[in-house]
């Protein structure tokens, strides 16, 4: 039954949006620099820095797409989002204090800039700008199908669409996510994550209890999903429903991959002061698990009223959370739970586009030697040819949207972690490293994604992996694999290209 | 040493990680799990290795090492004992391990460590003051 014949649903989520709209207003027009557009000034707080960064990281990607992967491959799933215990103090400790002292003696306004700096490089920070382009892709994208979703559930489109109904949906929010993009700026983006993300955290635990309660407790749920026939005890096993090397190169892709994350790295150059940094693990680390019980509840939970009979079997996974909203929570609730993703989405997107419009106007321009001499206007038709590719991508990828998102995280963090992880922290790693590195994690990732996807050539091999094994985790053992072979064969004869301010970053 | 030991670590743990990718049977399953989970503490190794060192930041490290590579393990062996099996906090043992010993036992531990460490390790009161010396304003970086 579609959304518009429930009126508390749509007045709360009607309220809460106007509530962002009126803090967009209000920021919009305290963006008077590009300092201001690119890192919100410089002069953001711990909290909204934190919540921001805990914002980027969790969009359709958790809410929508999180669930939907649990209902199709069990526990195995949550080695995505439970290694959030330890990124947060792993992004603090490896890269974000590093990246944020870079900026104190550079204008370090994206990820390109950070590596520029480091390197001296104009071909490393470019194949920087073009991985971070390539995974912008991938990674709006995943919001945009999250969004066609969304749609979707809300105005009932496939009742009337029937196969058309997501291509529909995706376009209606490909329109609004232009009109978000162009009109916000990323002081309005981070202030309206702050609210968003206290919402969410509420949102969160509130449907985490209302999940517990309904499937009767942790272990009624769990047992009722192990004795189904419809999932059996492997649903779960953590190691036991996918393969060992699906299910572990989850965890070595979230949590090594999350030091590439340009939309998580951004927000740290927005923060006034780096001593701010101390508390910033505990917040974001309590933060995103307090987010995540979405996940693990709902992912609990759907299987569990499937395997009572009490909800007919999922067709399309990425359903789950939709489902159980509409049919499970109070309608102000689940008002608050569609508004909250919605602008979850949002604010994810315009990050992304932002950062995609950054690199393919200013740091790729900026490697090749040149400057768009008129960056507002390219600014904006960048923004509508990156959205419209993520749209076309992702409706053509046609998988969940979790494991769209894991091919996008997985390009951000094969080309980029390994490069920012070792580069600032090891004077030894070289141009040609960093630059190999970041090619090599960019390219593996696509070619393998492409040769076990597409149909077009009959005759391509697909690679020989073994069954299960993800290519992101490949392109980022890959990444580092050459990074290291790189530096060991030119760090001898490469003379230092470490400017004194950055040598100076890297030994605090 | 550890920081040495950590890059050591990683050059080798990298193409071994690839080569076990291609390998089946439960062995190389086994070496992939207890390696990609090594990964993260040698990344932190390395990062806080430089100026002073570790210092008291190591031995809590490697206990975060020995905690996390446990669990995994734990993972392994429980592997496919599910409803014969003792169950823990509503969980089989194996998704106990995971939801209570993966994700919540380290959040605050983690966390701690980092902010009661921060002032003495990480960032010290004159490192801003030296650092201003550089500032330049430089577009692009």
């Amino acid at each position: 039954m579609p959304i518009l014949t429930r009126p508390t649903i749509i007045l709360t989520a009607a309220a809460y949006l106007l509530v962002v709209i009126l803090i967009g207003i209000w920021a919009a027009r305290r963006t008077r620099s590009a300092k201001d557009f690119f890192i919100a000034g410089q002069n953001i707080g711990l909290l909204v820095t934190a919540l921001a960064t805990m914002s980027a990281a969790f969009s359709g990607f958790v809410f929508i797409g999180g669930p939907g992967l649990t209902y199709r491959l069990g526990l195995a799933s949550l080695f995505i989002c439970f290694p959030v215990s330890l990124t947060a103090g792993l992004l603090c400790w490896v890269v974000a204090k590093r990246l944020r002292l870079l900026a104190e003696v550079r204008d370090i306004y994206t990820v390109p800039d950070a590596i520029h700096a480091r390197f001296n490089s104009r071909s490393a920070s470019g194949m920087a700008a073009a991985a971070v382009l390539v995974g912008t892709v991938g990674y709006l994208g995943a919001q945009l199908k999250a969004l066609g979703i969304l749609i979707e559930a809300i105005f009932g489109t496939r009742e009337f669409l029937g196969e058309w109904s997501l291509a529909a949906a995706m376009l209606i929010g490909l329109v609004v996510v232009l009109f978000y993009a162009t009109a916000g700026g990323m002081i309005a983006g981070v202030y309206t994550d702050l609210f968003q993300g206290a919402l969410m955290i509420c949102a969160a635990v509130a449907v985490f209890a209302t999940t517990l309660s309904i499937g009767g407790g942790l272990e009624n749920m769990a047992r009722s999903i192990a004795e189904s026939d419809a999932f059996g005890p492997g649903h779960l096993d953590p190691l036991g429903s996918v393969p060992v090397f699906t299910a572990m190169g989850f965890f070595f892709i979230f949590t090594v991959g999350t030091l590439g994350q340009p939309q998580m790295l951004h927000k740290f150059l927005m923060l006034d002061d780096p001593r701010k940094l101390k508390w910033m693990p505990m917040i974001i680390g309590v933060t995103q698990a307090l987010c995540i019980l979405i996940w693990f509840g709902i992912g609990l939970a759907v299987p569990s009223l499937v395997a009572t009979g009490r909800l007919a079997p999922l067709t399309n996974p990425d359903d789950a959370s939709m489902l159980f909203l509409l049919s499970f929570t109070p309608e102000i609730l689940a008002g608050l739970v569609f508004a909250g993703i919605l602008a979850a989405i949002m604010s994810t997107a315009d990050s992304l586009v932002n950062i995609g419009s950054a690199a393919l106007v200013r740091d790729l321009p900026m490697a090749l030697g040149r400057k768009v001499t008129d960056e507002l206007f390219w600014g904006r038709v960048a923004v509508v040819a990156i959205a419209a590719s993520a749209a076309v991508f992702a409706y053509i990828y046609g998988d969940l949207i979790a494991l769209l998102g894991t091919f996008a995280f997985g390009t951000f963090g094969a080309a980029l972690g390994p490069v920012l992880a070792i580069g600032l922290n090891w004077r030894r790693v070289t141009a040609a490293a960093a630059t190999a590195s970041i090619t090599t994690g960019m390219g593996v990732n696509l070619v393998i994604e492409f040769l076990m996807r597409q149909t077009i050539f009959p005759g391509l091999a697909k690679p020989p992996l073994l069954a299960g094994v993800l290519p992101a985790a490949i392109a980022l053992a890959s990444s580092f694999t050459v990074l290291f072979l790189v530096t060991w064969l030119t760090g001898r004869r490469a003379p230092s290209t470490i400017d004194d301010d950055v040598q100076l970053v890297m030994e605090l | 040493m550890c920081r040495r030991l950590s890059l050591v670590f990683l050059a080798l743990a990298s193409p071994l990680t690839l080569g076990l990718s291609l390998i089946p049977g439960p062995i190389p399953e086994w070496i992939f799990s207890i390696v990609v989970t090594a990964f993260p503490m040698a990344l932190i190794a390395i990062a806080i290795g430089g100026r002073s060192g570790p210092g008291a930041r190591g031995p809590a490290l490697l206990a975060m090492l020995v905690f996390f590579e446990a669990c995994v393990v734990g993972m392994l062996v429980f592997r496919g004992q599910v409803l014969d099996a003792t169950w823990f906090g509503g969980l089989p043992p194996a998704a106990a391990i995971q939801v209570y010993g993966l994700f919540l036992a380290p959040l605050l531990p983690v966390a701690l460590l980092y902010a009661l460490t921060f002032d003495r390790f990480e960032l010290k009161k004159d490192d801003l003051d030296r650092l201003a010396r550089y500032r330049r304003p430089r577009g692009g970086g």
